[in-house]
C-alpha cells in the first residue's frame, strides 16, 4: 500500500509542477481561475448583462487567503485525525495481540 | 466551478436553487439516518467531508496556463451513496460563498446542483458500473472521481449555457464555448483528484475494512473473523 501510494502521489505532484512548467510557456499566462474565465465569456455573449445581486461580504485579499488557507487546514486537520486514529487503532491491536500470545 | 453571485438571471437562479433543495433535504435525512443507525462510521463521514473542503480550498494551475480547483466529492459518493454528499457539498459551497466571496448566494442552488448532486450522482453511477465490469477497484475509484469531477464543470457549462445562448449559434455553441473555457483546465486536474481518491480509498482498505464492509464499499468476509 506504501509503495504504491508514494507513487500515486508521486504523479500527481510531477502532473501539477508539468503544468506550470508547460503553461507558463504559452504567452499572455498569468494562472488565472477559469471562474473568472467564464464571466469573461459571459460578457463576450452577452454585453449588456448586468450582474443583479453583489456580494454581500468581500474579504481583501490578505483576508481571503487567510480564510483560503484556514479551509485548507481544517479539511487536511480532519481528515489527518481520522487517518492517525486508524492507523494507531491497528497498531495498538496488533500490539495487544502480541502481547496476548 | 463557481457561478459568481449575480451571474445568473433570477428566474435561473430560482430555478436551479427549486431543483436543489429536495436533493439537500434528502440528504439531511439520509446523513441523520446514517449517523443514527451506523454511529461507528461519524469520523470516517468526517473524513470524507474534510477530503472535499481541503481539495476545494486549493487552486491548482493547469496545463492551460488557468488555474482551477478539483472538488473532492467522488470520495464520499462512492463511500456512503451520492445523496450524502448533497448535505456535504452544500456546507463547503457555503463555506467559500459567505466567507470568500467565492461562488454566491443566488448561483448557490446551481453550484450545489453541479458539485455536490451532479458530480456525486455520476462518480458513483461509475464506480457501479465498473464494479458491475469486474473492473479493478482502484481503477473504478479513479474513473469514478475523474468523471465526477469532469462532470461537475460540464454541469457548470451547461448551466451558463442555458442563462446565456449564443447569438448566432444558440445553447449548443454558447455550451461548447464554455465547457472550452472548463474542459482543458479541468482535465489534469481531474487526474490529480482521481489519483488522490485512490490514495485514500488505498489506506482505507489497509486500515478501516470493518467501516468499509459496513457501508458495503467491500464484501463482507463470509467467515466472520474472530477479532484478536
Amino acid at each position: 500500500m506504501k509503495a504504491r501510494n508514494s507513487g500515486l502521489l508521486a504523479v500527481a505532484v510531477a502532473l501539477i509542477v508539468a503544468s506550470v512548467l508547460i503553461g507558463s510557456r504559452r504567452e499572455g499566462t498569468e494562472f488565472a481561475g477559469t471562474d473568472g474565465q467564464a464571466m469573461k465569456t459571459i460578457a463576450t455573449l452577452n454585453p449588456d448583462y448586468q450582474p443583479w445581486f453583489g456580494f454581500i461580504w468581500v474579504p481583501s485579499p490578505e483576508i481571503a487567503s487567510g480564510l483560503f488557507a484556514l479551509q485548507a487546514a481544517l479539511g487536511a486537520g480532519v481528515l489527518g485525525y481520522y487517518l492517525g486514529f486508524k492507523r494507531g487503532q491497528r497498531q495498538g491491536r496488533q500490539s495487544r495481540s502480541d502481547a496476548g500470545d | 466551478m463557481h457561478i459568481t453571485e449575480g451571474f445568473l438571471p433570477p428566474l435561473h437562479a430560482v430555478a436551479w436553487t427549486a431543483a436543489s433543495l429536495p436533493f439537500v433535504f434528502f440528504s439531511v435525512y439520509r446523513v441523520n439516518r446514517l449517523m443514527r443507525e451506523k454511529p461507528e462510521i461519524k469520523l470516517l463521514l468526517a473524513a470524507s467531508g474534510a477530503f472535499a473542503f481541503v481539495i476545494s480550498a486549493l487552486k491548482l494551475p493547469s496545463v492551460t496556463g488557468s488555474c482551477s480547483h478539483a472538488t473532492g466529492t467522488g470520495l464520499g459518493a462512492i463511500l456512503f451513496g451520492p445523496s450524502v454528499m448533497a448535505l456535504l457539498g452544500t456546507i463547503v459551497l457555503a463555506f467559500q460563498t459567505l466567507l470568500l466571496a467565492h461562488g454566491g448566494v443566488t448561483t448557490l442552488g446551481a453550484n450545489v446542483f453541479s458539485m455536490a448532486i451532479a458530480g456525486p450522482w455520476v462518480a458513483y453511477a461509475v464506480l457501479r458500473s465498473a464494479k458491475g465490469l469486474k473492473a479493478p477497484l482502484a481503477a473504478g475509484v479513479f474513473l469514478a472521481a475523474m468523471l465526477g469531477d469532469l462532470a461537475t464543470y460540464l454541469v457548470t457549462a451547461g448551466q451558463l449555457a442555458l442563462a446565456f445562448p449564443d447569438p448566432a449559434s444558440g445553447i449548443v455553441g454558447s455550451f461548447l464555448k464554455f465547457a472550452g473555457v472548463f474542459a482543458p483546465t479541468q482535465l489534469p486536474l481531474a487526474v490529480v483528484e482521481g489519483l488522490l481518491t485512490v490514495v485514500i480509498v488505498n489506506f482505507l482498505r489497509e486500515y478501516s475494512g470493518d467501516e468499509l464492509q459496513n457501508l458495503r464499499f467491500l464484501p463482507k468476509p463470509l467467515v466472520s473473523e474472530a477479532r484478536p
